[in-house]
């Protein structure tokens, strides 16, 4: 998978790129709008993410440049402005998704990651697996090592996406916003508290342990032993 | 001119000053010239009414022809003493039988005028003179019956001159009335203006540093004091709003000079010497979390100043209060679980809201509720529909909130506990955000804490 990161800020646009490198995909990192539209223009690029100010050209002339030649690489904007002006305009020009700075870098790769899914056809698998846990669909039913585990509604979703996104870093922000519809962080450990709980029904007493927290980033669903 | 739109008030009045004793001079002038004009007709009228009568008495003693032949010395004699006044007789056959040494008026002329406008005042031209005449048709003694036509007039020269010098000092003094009262009305304007300019120069105190000036109300005409008094008010505002965005300001400054510092620390501290990955590891995760803090504090508190801006509210649609709590019932199911809370929820109502944004408004007040709870105490949010409100009430069981507190409850930053700091109660601007969140929506919110029982009290128009 191939990135086009368009950034002016040294720091941000070397720290994206190197985030980026290590979560596996080729980065390619320009500095303004110009180069930014013209390697948009003549590579080929699964993604492109594209900060709004830009020295030459900004963000929205790159962006407008692309689809007006009929490309239609996802394109995630970065702004530092939460206006709901700018995220209009972003969207309108053709921009399949938004970020506001300062924001988490897990939070970009998760953003970054669901645009690269999208085309690509959700699995209509019945089942979802990680090692011996296995989750059923369509009875919603969960079992590891065969043994029956009961969970409630939001438990099984709050499985459902840490499956479906396994190996993921999943930040708090997005586990809310997906499992509960919360756009907006709660000053209450909530997502903790139910990570915990999920933990004790799933991870207590079995081995490996499937859940882990990455400190000031998330969670992680993964087998350890595959990892 | 116009006297609308960016004229000064001087020279608007100044200009209706001068308009106004114009038309008046200008009227009085008119009124006076016209009555003089019909004075001297009606002398005029007298003497030539006067001359005609006795041209008519001439004229009834004839008893010939040839009378009326020598009737030019008769008149000759009667008209010494006239200076001015002419006399003219025509026979029927056109012919001049008489006239005075300047009546050279046409005989068609006054055969004309004696039988369409008998003993009507008429101007006839001559030469350079006008003259003002009556002419009549008028019966002779003469038995045959002969008729003759009789002109009188007067040349009216004098009266013409005394008229032209009559207006003519009549325009002078108008135009000369109309200066002398645009000056008087200018400095009246000037006058009465006055305490506009003091108002002026006292306004000029104001600035961003003295916005606690206010204009003196009793030195201000009445007219004024209640501009004035507006300008007070508004300045109070402006004052009001200044304060806030100062506050806001120092207390953005304030608050992130805590975790900044933190961080500075921190990370100076791990850096003065070689330390283990591990140790790097658990930093950057503790700085991390900090950074995490900071940012969504920094979101919090573009929201709260654009809420105090006029909080634009997105999009409205009708939601169902029940609805929402349910959902956050869910949220916070969990952490209610961990604590043994009881959630429960009576009652429904409909609002016209945004719904992320009423549910943050809702969100906060529950966390905040169920932070604040004893454990194995029930949590009750409860929803009532009167005809034009709906109101939810959000209540726990827990500790006593001090009287003192409550006013402060909804300010920014501001916490119960102080020691209780931002890592378990976030940055103390929850509240903030829901209260202005519900005045966005035309809503009130009130809280009171009684017997250990805490109650935050939502108020929203309701929805039809």
């Amino acid at each position: 998978m191939r990135i086009l990161i368009v950034e002016d800020e040294p720091k941000t646009g070397d720290y994206l790129k190197q985030g980026l490198i290590e979560a596996g995909f080729v980065v390619d990192l320009v500095r303004d709008g110009t180069d930014g539209l013209h390697h948009g223009l003549t590579e080929p690029y699964h993604l492109i993410i594209l900060d709004v100010m830009l020295p030459g050209i900004d963000g929205w002339a790159v962006l407008a440049g692309i689809r007006h030649a009929g490309r239609d690489t996802p394109v995630l904007f970065l702004t530092a402005r939460d206006h709901v002006d700018d995220r209009v305009k972003g969207l309108e020009l053709g921009a399949d998704d938004y970020l506001v700075k300062p924001f988490a870098f897990s939070e970009l790769l998760a953003r970054v990651r669901t645009l690269l899914r999208r085309g690509t056809k959700a699995s209509a698998a019945e089942f979802l697996h990680v090692a011996d846990l296995e989750l059923d669909l369509l009875r919603r039913r969960v079992t590891r090592s065969g043994k029956r585990i009961d969970l409630t509604a939001k438990e099984f979703a709050l499985l459902e996406l840490l499956l479906r996104r396994q190996g993921e870093v999943l930040p708090r922000s997005l586990i809310a916003s997906q499992v509960w519809d919360m756009n907006f962080d709660s000053d209450t450990n909530v997502i903790e508290v139910a990570m915990r709980r999920l933990r004790v029904k799933l991870d207590d007493n079995f081995e490996p342990k499937l859940i882990r927290t990455v400190r000031g980033m998330g969670y992680v669903l993964e087998n350890p032993d595959c990892a | 001119m116009r006297l609308t739109g960016r004229t000064s008030i001087t020279r608007r009045l100044t200009l209706l000053f001068v308009g106004a004793s114009s038309t008046v001079l200008l009227a009085l002038g008119l009124v006076i010239a016209s009555s003089v004009e019909n004075h001297f007709e009606v002398l005029d009228m007298e003497v030539l009414a006067g001359k005609m009568e006795l041209t008519r008495h001439a004229l009834a003693i004839l008893k010939s022809q040839d009378d009326l032949d020598n009737l030019g010395q008769q008149m000759d004699h009667s008209l010494v003493g006239h200076h001015g006044l002419e006399v003219m007789l025509v026979g029927t056959n056109h012919a001049v039988i008489f006239a005075t040494q300047n009546a050279k008026f046409s005989p068609d002329l006054v055969i004309d005028n004696a039988t369409k406008r008998p003993h009507r005042p008429t101007l006839w031209k001559l030469g350079d003179q006008t003259y003002r005449g009556i002419a009549a048709e008028l019966p002779t003694g003469i038995d045959a019956g002969v008729k003759v036509y009789v002109a009188v007039a007067t040349d009216i020269a004098q009266h013409q001159a005394f008229m032209r010098s009559f207006l003519q000092t009549l325009w002078l003094f108008v135009a000369g009335a109309a200066a002398l009262s645009g000056l008087l009305g200018w400095f009246a304007a000037r006058r009465g203006l006055a305490p506009l300019s003091a108002m002026r120069e006292q306004t000029k105190a104001v600035t961003a540093q003295q916005l606690s000036y206010r204009l003196p109300l009793e030195s201000a005409p009445i007219e004024l004091a209640e501009l004035a008094q507006s300008l007070n008010e508004m300045l109070a505002r402006l004052e009001e709003a200044f304060r806030r965005l100062t506050d806001f300001s120092s207390d953005i400054a304030h608050e992130l000079r805590t975790p900044v510092s933190n961080l500075m620390t921190q990370t100076h501290v791990v850096l003065s010497r070689a330390r283990s990955a591990d140790e790097y590891r658990d930093i950057l995760a503790s700085n991390a979390e900090e950074f995490e803090h900071m940012g969504r504090m920094i979101s919090d508190m573009l929201l709260l100043a654009k809420a105090e801006n006029g909080l634009v509210v997105p999009s409205q649609e009708i939601i169902s209060l029940a609805d929402e709590v349910h959902a956050l019932f869910e949220y916070y199911e969990a952490v209610a679980e961990e604590k043994n809370l009881l959630l429960s929820l009576e009652g429904d109502g409909k609002v016209s809201a945004d719904r992320l944004m009423l549910r943050r408004a809702l969100s906060n007040l529950l966390s905040n509720a169920v932070r604040h709870a004893a454990t194995h105490t029930a949590l009750w949010v409860r929803i009532r529909t009167s005809s034009n409100n709906v109101s939810i009430c959000i209540e726990n069981t827990g500790e006593t909130i001090p009287h003192e507190f409550l006013e402060r409850i909804f300010d920014r930053f501001f916490r119960v506990d102080p020691s209780r700091h931002r890592s378990s109660e976030g940055a103390g601007l929850g509240l903030a955000i829901t209260k202005s969140i519900v005045v966005a929506h035309w809503g009130t919110i009130s809280v009171d804490s009684v017997d250990k029982v805490t109650r935050f009290t939502i108020r929203l128009p309701r929805a039809h």
